[in-house]
């Protein structure tokens, strides 16, 4: 199935421009050109949903529309081929799955089925995780530049899993990770490109102070108070009951008021008893203020980050963690875990604060809550620093290096 | 036959005489005038005289034939019908004549003077025909005036054509006269070196009636209407300076980052990485924090320097790190030596160090730079400048960081050109002095602005 939903895309480009400056732009279009005549075509598992889809929904209008063919299919599969898939997925986060033979050989005939089924028309075929990784072995037949795009944290993968999935990735060109801990040892280049975020999406673009009061008005908020904001879902691993520690220990000797923010994941069903529990160790606190946000609520999120006074990211794990650079980008003081991609996103004490511990958290929200000018530094600090990498249009320009670095093999190359 | 000739004789010698002595004393006069005139062109010198003469002194003999003609007829024993044609004939002869001899001229004129002309010439031609429309025009008026046809729906029509026409071209008129106050004021010449309000800039390429044509930095052509470019701010630097004898082409560089797959958890395994590492890495992890850290931070230190002290948690080996001056290293080998000859140093004192926590190690990452090229050539130091304020800093920073050490130039490539291409060794020596790691690539970029401002104001 070809998606074409990218053709009805809002922002064009240009849109980027008084963001980023023009030169970033005239690169592109430079980089862009250099890749004129050239289809790359991209092959993931849904079309809706999910962070693969969201970031193509976006890169593949934009490249587009600086002349690069880019194209965007999706892989068919049943309903338990997808549940074969998830297991994998948890098992390369290093979670323990039970996973048969019986798994790998439907993920193998689900494989085999779309071989036959799909067009592969790209000069460029661009494989997004696991999913229709094994797609590959088209290669031997057909030729051409192929590439695999890992978006999940393998730093500690089951090692059953990835062994079958470390078969069809050394058949490919190259492989891209997230980050430099999700990479593996593979006889293939491997290239580190992070996420990003879109600035003008309705998750990251300027808001009304009216559309912001209205958010906190639904939700019953007043900014009376310095506001603490955590987004996430209501997951152990984003530690909501150390995040309300911390905010007890803080507000010891600064007054201020919390707000966890998040939904509950459908194929999560603890998630519902980390709610309960929250809601359960903030009752009676009329400053912890816990709110379930439904899928979509990108206004809503946007709203409460704009109105934070500091945003905090406790996790205990975390992939890439792009909530920190949504934050940052509205220049906002984070204080944050030093876990997954966040030292990616935080240098400690430039663009923001790392902890380690629950104590170490307080501590830090006391900081930046007592000492205004130096937040708003390292807010200012942390918005400059993704403008420089965390950006869209860094990501394009990423994507455009990479397609062409694929013909290039030495260190410096000139186009 | 005879006899009426005996009996009318006087009537036909008179006006003959008289037709004679006009036509001799207009003759004698054409002399006289023309003698006198000659004489005032001697004196003045003007250049038109030429032109004059050639386009009337025929036209003159045969208006004074006419004027002869006319009171010949007038003394005549000619009905008062006849005495009134003749005159209307002879008065028509006279305005075409006069009305060809007008149009010659003013075309001559024209010609002459526009040629001249310091303002942006408008098109020669469209001029003349104007010109000789005009005069036919009001020629043709006359004649009819002459033989009693009525002139007034004439006029009124012509009226409405101009009007019509005034209206069409009403925004040319500001533009035309534009075109004039600016060549006459000076203020603005082909080859002066301008900046808009916009904030576009670049020489003058050429002003035309209608429009003045700015050559920008880029090599794009910006075409302003002379009525706008007059009311606005425009800064005028003046003339190009002295020209590179090689213009200097401005390059970008991005980067890709590769992972090698090798990691280190405490230092004898970062070492001994270090040992088999190529240039690439090194370079990656000596200079991508200045470039993702640009705005931040003058004086950024290397990964290493920074892995050792926040993750291994050992300051004094972090500071050692730290203070390795880049700057002082010509090729990326030397820097390597001096990294590992540093961690060896320590090692051999401290053999107990820490090892890094899971998830905190150390990652070997190689440096892969794209180097791209970018419309801006400058020519002269006024180009280099403005265009200097304008390039991103990927263009910066691979004109000063990338070809001093990567491309192992030695020294920075604005140097190499000021010194080699406009023979400015002082300036060039002063720009190569800078240390660029002790500044953020913007506080650089202000730095040597300034240092080529003072030079050539």
């Amino acid at each position: 199935m070809e998606i074409e939903l990218f053709r009805q895309s809002k922002a064009t480009i240009g849109d980027y421009e008084p963001i980023v400056g023009r030169s970033t732009i005239e690169e592109l279009r430079v980089l862009a050109d250099k890749l004129s005549g050239k289809i790359i075509q991209n092959i993931n598992s849904t079309a809706t949903g999910g962070g693969v889809a969201e970031i193509l929904e976006h890169l593949v209008p934009l490249l587009n529309q600086l002349g690069v063919d880019t194209r965007w299919q999706v892989m068919q599969g049943s309903d338990e081929f997808f549940e074969v898939t998830k297991k994998f997925h948890n098992a390369l986060h290093g979670k323990s799955e039970s996973i048969s033979d019986e798994d790998f050989s439907l993920f193998l005939e689900v494989s085999r089925r779309n071989l036959n089924e799909l067009s592969f028309f790209g000069d460029l075929i661009f494989i997004h995780d696991p999913q229709p990784v094994a797609l590959i072995s088209k290669k031997k037949e057909i030729g051409r530049r192929w590439l695999w795009r890992c978006h999940i944290d393998a730093s500690n993968p089951d090692k059953r899993v990835w062994d079958f999935l470390r078969g069809f990735v050394v058949d490919y060109d190259a492989a891209v990770f997230s980050a430099p801990n999700f990479a593996q040892r593979l006889p293939i280049r491997q290239f580190l490109i992070s996420p990003s975020i879109d600035p003008l999406s309705d998750k990251n673009k300027e808001l009304s102070s009216k559309t912001i009061d209205s958010v906190l008005a639904k939700y019953g908020l007043t900014l009376d108070k310095p506001m603490i904001v955590q987004v996430s879902r209501f997951d152990r691993l984003k530690d909501p009951l150390g995040v309300i520690r911390a905010f007890e220990m803080a507000k010891k000797s600064v007054e201020c008021q919390l707000v966890l923010a998040g939904g509950t994941a459908a194929d999560d069903p603890e998630s519902e008893v980390v709610l309960d529990e929250v809601r359960e160790r903030a009752e009676g606190s009329k400053d912890i203020h816990v709110l379930l946000i439904p899928p979509g609520s990108d206004i809503e999120i946007n709203a409460l980050q704009r109105a934070a006074t500091v945003v905090l990211q406790k996790s205990l794990k975390e992939g890439f963690g792009l909530t920190i650079s949504e934050a940052l980008w509205k220049g906002k003081p984070v204080v944050a875990s030093a876990v997954g991609g966040i030292p990616l996103q935080i240098h400690n004490k430039l663009t923001g604060l790392l902890c380690h511990t629950v104590e170490g958290a307080a501590y830090a929200l006391r900081q930046l809550l007592s000492n205004p000018q130096y937040a708003r530094q390292l807010g200012e600090n942390g918005r400059e620093h993704v403008k420089q990498n965390f950006l869209i249009t860094r990501h394009i320009k990423d994507y455009l290096l990479l397609f062409l670095s694929l013909e290039h093999p030495e260190d410096v190359f000139y186009l | 036959m005879v006899d009426w000739l005996v009996q009318n004789w006087l009537s036909i010698a008179v006006p003959l005489l008289v037709f004679l002595a006009f036509f001799m004393a207009a003759v004698w006069l054409r002399g006289v005038a023309y003698d006198a005139f000659d004489r005032w062109v001697a004196k003045a010198r003007w250049e038109g005289s030429q032109l004059f003469v050639d386009s009337t002194r025929r036209p003159f003999l045969y208006w004074c034939l006419m004027l002869g003609a006319y009171i010949a007829v007038q003394v005549s024993v000619l009905s008062p019908e006849a005495k009134a044609l003749a005159g209307r004939v002879l008065g028509s002869l006279f305005v075409i004549s006069l009305s060809w001899v007008i149009a010659r001229l003013s075309e001559g004129m024209l010609k002459l003077y526009l040629a001249k002309l310091k303002a942006p010439p408008p098109p020669t031609a469209l001029v003349i025909n104007i010109v000789r429309v005009t005069i036919a025009v009001v020629g043709v008026l006359i004649l009819l005036d002459i033989w009693g046809a009525p002139t007034t729906p004439i006029i009124l029509v012509l009226a409405a054509a101009i009007v019509f026409l005034a209206l069409a071209f009403r925004d040319m008129v500001p533009d035309f006269f534009s075109g004039f106050q600016l060549a006459q004021g000076e203020h603005i010449k082909v080859g002066d070196f301008i900046k808009l309000e916009s904030g576009d800039q670049g020489y003058v390429a050429e002003i035309t009636w209608r429009n003045t044509r700015i050559k920008t930095l880029d090599g794009n052509l910006i075409l302003i209407p002379n009525s706008r470019l007059i009311q606005s701010t425009v800064v005028n630097y003046g003339y190009p300076l002295k020209k590179a004898s090689e213009p200097f082409r401005f390059q970008a560089r991005l980067h890709l980052k590769e992972l090698t797959g090798l990691r280190a958890s405490n230092l004898p395994e970062l070492v001994d990485i270090l040992r088999r590492a190529p240039d690439s890495v090194i370079y990656y992890h000596t200079h991508h924090f200045l470039e993702e850290h640009q705005y931040l931070t003058p004086e950024p230190a290397n990964d290493f320097a920074l892995w050792v002290g926040d993750v291994l948690g050992d300051e004094v080996l972090s500071e050692k790190l730290a203070s390795i001056d880049t700057f002082e290293f010509v090729t990326i080998g030397a820097l390597k030596r001096r990294i590992i000859d540093v961690i060896d140093e320590y090692l051999a004192e401290k053999t107990d160090g820490r090892t890094a926590p899971e998830g905190r190690e150390f990652h070997f990452i190689r440096s892969i730079s794209v180097v791209l090229p970018t419309s801006y050539v400058a020519h002269d130091f006024r180009e280099f400048v403005e265009i200097l304020r304008k390039i991103s800093i990927d263009s910066l920073y691979f004109h000063i960081f990338e070809a001093k050490l990567r491309l192992q130039k030695g020294v920075n490539d604005f140097s190499i050109w000021i010194e080699d291409c406009l023979e400015e060794g002082d300036l060039a020596a002063k720009i190569a002095r800078l240390d660029p790691y002790t500044y953020t690539l913007e506080a650089l970029r202000s730095t040597i602005i300034q240092l080529i401002e003072k030079r050539i104001k």
